[in-house]
């Protein structure tokens, strides 16, 4: 080993031939330094060629600081009133709800199925790849395709959100069906247990915290959908305000006053999500 | 756990009555979110698979449709340019905070509290909001769009980058301290490498995701493809409208597919 | 020579404390600091280089003291020093070649450091200590590809990569099997005698302390109780060192046997 080491203990001799090139790049670093290269050349494309409109920056970002100042230091209800715009947002909050819930127990059954430990390959597989082209579509596009079909409202909103939800969840849902020792199924299978009552006695309970933080996840994400539901297709919550006193009324004081809602709301969400975590990491 | 049950059936007892408990309160949650937005559920589910139909048959591009594939290619480029260079610009930055802003790699407490705060600010404005204040100053541009996901995703890679540190065992830059590395040594040669496949994961599934948000900025802010889907959608060219989700959802997919195919390749 | 002396540590609640720790350890020998658990033994070898900052004492390497380096001065005095760890501590993702070359790191500039530049000469030299500790094959391995034993003889080519005169050895073999124990046990003590290193080593196991250490440094709740050549530990020795352990008994027990 370090026999033919020398007994100078500051210097050690090379006793690999000169010849060898020694490089330090290996292939994953080769290829994790091209994608950010592109990454990077796309960037600087995108920036040098990006459409300004005839903006100046100077003066944009100097109103911008005006608007900023209006915003967070001077909010006020403006042209809506208390009462409007906390409707509004019990409004979204409780489309938020709806479509989780709604969300989290449909895509509960469809997970199910699109579990490939539970059901046949290519069952699994055709849900996946259906979820996944859902999914791949964004939220605001179905809600507006679903207000074609059933007017703008509510019921379009609700439908668009929960569909999106779905696709989501599902994919969360399944990989945690997915990591359920496949050992515990057999098991019961072999002692001639059915197929709902392994689902609701082994793989649920196993599963619950997985599933909870998921759907926890997808709640926050809802919610901001839900405001930009109202925004972009005018269902009758805070959105809608927002979108309203930005665009048409130029009152940024009311932007700020909804933006300070949504953020006092999004806290608390992070706070509750905070202590379920620390909550299910106790228990566990 | 500790035995507080007195019999089994005690113990079932309890389970049956936590389980109805929450169940009851889910129930309630969702009649009165129901009552809240005027939402008729049956109806509505019920006209689900019409919804799906009416979509397969009207959303269909036809031949006449390919004259807008001229506009459709090149917004649908300008979109995913722009979702790339406004996460590339955020992770940039979000990659100096979160070396600030880390637990275990932090200047000072001061800096550490600063750089999470402004996360979770950036983060919890809606990016609808971003879209809305930014486009009273920087008007149609496609510049409003770029700035509005780049403040979100600033504050995702942020919370992410930093907890990515955070998870790292410190043990091993007091490794790299002990041979004499100075900080940015010890950042550049420790956190980073230990730290580069996880956050390149997130920088990837932003620009997914920023695809995503891209068309809802879109629509808001009125430029790029969710300008254009609006258009469409709104002067009943359906076809046109039909075609620019098929190909936002086929580039979405095959971004989905590259990443999975990078991260494997450089786990 | 490291001379150590009267070094003082308290925590917040007088855990872990040292009182008034002294010893010497001599180049070409191997030093083993034994004791039980949570006696301070970590906290002593982490004082030397100053990763934990203690209270008060002195800490002579060469007779230079540590204690009184500053901020870049420190930087030049570990760069001497080699630390390995029980949880080996590399940067996992890298290769075990990058990961020797970080022994260079406190030699270099910042700019240098941080964007991995080395020199062919360094190169080449980490790949020779590599093959020094067998382990030429597995240069181009990340490193959380490697076995603790081999990870563990990384970081000893890591530690000879900085020319150091002295290596500190957290629980080394704490976390190895017997096989991996004896190499890296036999590196170490072959350092030792062959670079005439100060050979510094925490070690849990008393029989490994006793078979490869030449001088011993009994500490018990902080403070040293013995301290002298290895042929000078006896049963009565243990007994001070590990007295009112039970953890320790039934280690003495098992040496025992």
């Amino acid at each position: 080993m370090i026999e033919n080491s020398s007994s100078e203990p500051k210097i050690v001799k090379p006793k690999v031939p000169n010849t060898e090139r020694i490089s330090l790049m290996t292939k994953p670093r080769l290829i994790l330094r091209s994608v950010l290269a592109v990454l990077g050349l796309v960037t600087i494309y995108s920036l040098v060629t990006i459409d300004m409109a005839g903006l100046k920056l100077k003066d944009a970002f100097h109103s911008l600081g005006l608007n900023l100042n209006a915003m967070f230091l001077h909010p006020n209800v403006g042209q809506d009133s208390w009462s409007v715009l906390l409707r509004g947002l019990s409004t979204s909050i409780a489309l938020t709800l709806l479509t989780t819930l709604l969300g989290a127990v449909i895509a509960f059954f469809i997970a199910v199925f699109s579990a490939r430990n539970l059901s046949p390959t290519w069952v699994a597989n055709t849900l996946k790849a259906v979820m996944a082209f859902i999914r791949s579509i964004p939220t605001i596009i179905w809600v507006l395709i679903y207000s074609a079909v059933m007017g703008l409202g509510a019921n379009a909103a609700v439908v668009g959100l929960t569909f999106h939800s779905i696709a989501y969840l599902v994919k969360a849902y399944s990989e945690s069906i997915e990591e359920t020792p496949q050992a515990t199924i057999e098991a019961l299978k072999a002692s001639g247990v059915r197929f709902w009552p392994i689902i609701f006695q082994a793989i649920l309970p196993s599963i619950v915290p997985a599933l909870l933080s998921w759907t926890f996840i997808r709640f926050e994400i809802n919610f901001a959908n839900a405001v930009a539901v109202g925004a972009a297709a005018g269902a009758d919550d805070i959105g809608y305000y927002l979108f309203m006193a930005s665009g048409f009324y130029f009152d940024f004081h009311e932007v700020g006053l909804i933006v300070y809602l949504l953020l006092g709301f999004a806290i608390i969400l992070e706070l509750i999500s905070m202590r379920l975590r620390g909550h299910y990491l106790k228990s566990n | 756990m500790k035995a507080k049950y007195s019999s089994p059936q005690q113990f079932f007892r309890q389970r049956r009555m936590r389980l109805t408990v929450v169940l009851v309160i889910l129930l309630l949650i969702y009649f009165g979110s129901v009552l809240l937005v005027n939402f008729n559920t049956f109806s509505s589910l019920a006209q689900i698979p019409a919804g799906l139909v009416w979509l397969f048959k009207t959303f269909i591009p036809n031949q006449h449709t390919t004259t807008y594939l001229g506009p459709i290619f090149y917004q649908l480029w300008r979109t995913l340019i722009v979702s790339i260079s406004s996460t590339i610009c955020a992770a940039l930055l979000s990659l100096i905070f979160a070396v600030l802003g880390a637990k275990t790699t932090s200047p000072n407490r001061v800096l550490q509290l600063t750089v999470r705060f402004g996360a979770s600010l950036l983060r919890n404005i809606p990016v609808v909001a971003w879209a809305m204040i930014l486009l009273f100053s920087f008007k149609q541009s496609d510049f409003t769009g770029f700035l509005a996901l780049f403040f979100m995703t600033l504050g995702y890679l942020t919370r992410a980058f930093t907890e990515t540190i955070e998870d790292l065992d410190t043990e091993k830059l007091h490794a790299l301290q002990a041979v004499g590395a100075n900080y940015f040594q010890c950042v550049f040669c420790g956190v980073l490498p230990e730290a580069a496949s996880t956050m390149t994961s997130w920088v990837l599934y932003m620009i997914e995701n920023n695809i995503r948000d891209a068309t809802l900025v879109g629509i808001l802010t009125g430029t790029g493809i969710g300008f254009l889907f609006n258009q469409y959608f709104k002067s009943i060219r359906y076809d046109a409208a039909g075609l620019i989700v098929l190909l936002i959802a086929a580039l979405v997919i095959v971004l989905e597919l590259t990443s999975t195919q990078i991260r494997r390749a450089i786990a | 020579m490291l001379k150590v002396n009267q070094l003082d540590k308290t925590y917040g609640q007088d855990k872990h404390s040292l009182k008034s720790v002294s010893f010497t350890a001599q180049p070409g020998e191997v030093t083993a600091i034994i004791g039980p658990s949570g006696a301070g033994k970590t906290t002593i070898l982490r004082s030397v280089n100053q990763l934990i900052r203690d209270d008060g004492g002195q800490i002579l390497l060469d007779d230079q003291d540590i204690r009184q380096a500053n901020k870049a001065e420190l930087r030049k005095i570990r760069h001497h020093i080699g630390m390995i760890f029980q949880n080996y501590n590399l940067i996992s993702p890298l290769t075990a070649l990058e990961n020797v070359l970080h022994g260079r790191l406190g030699a270099k500039s910042t700019l240098a450091g941080m964007f991995g530049l080395y020199s062919t000469a360094e190169k080449t030299e980490a790949l020779a200590l590599l093959t020094e500790v067998g382990l030429k094959d597995y240069a181009y391995q990340r490193c959380d590809q490697l076995s603790g034993g081999q990870q563990q003889r990384v970081g000893i080519a890591r530690a000879l990569m900085q020319h150091p005169k002295m290596i500190l050895c957290d629980e080394p073999i704490a976390s190895l099997d017997p096989k991996s124990t004896k190499i890296v046990m036999d590196i170490l003590r072959q350092l030792a005698r062959e670079k005439q290193l100060i050979i510094l080593i925490n070690l849990h196991q008393i029989d490994i302390a006793m078979d490869y250490a030449d001088h011993i440094v009994g500490i018990n709740d902080g403070a040293i109780v013995f301290e002298g050549p290895t042929e000078q530990v006896n049963e009565a020795v243990l007994q001070k060192i590990y007295r009112q352990s039970a953890d320790a008994k039934v280690k003495v027990a098992a040496n025992e046997s």
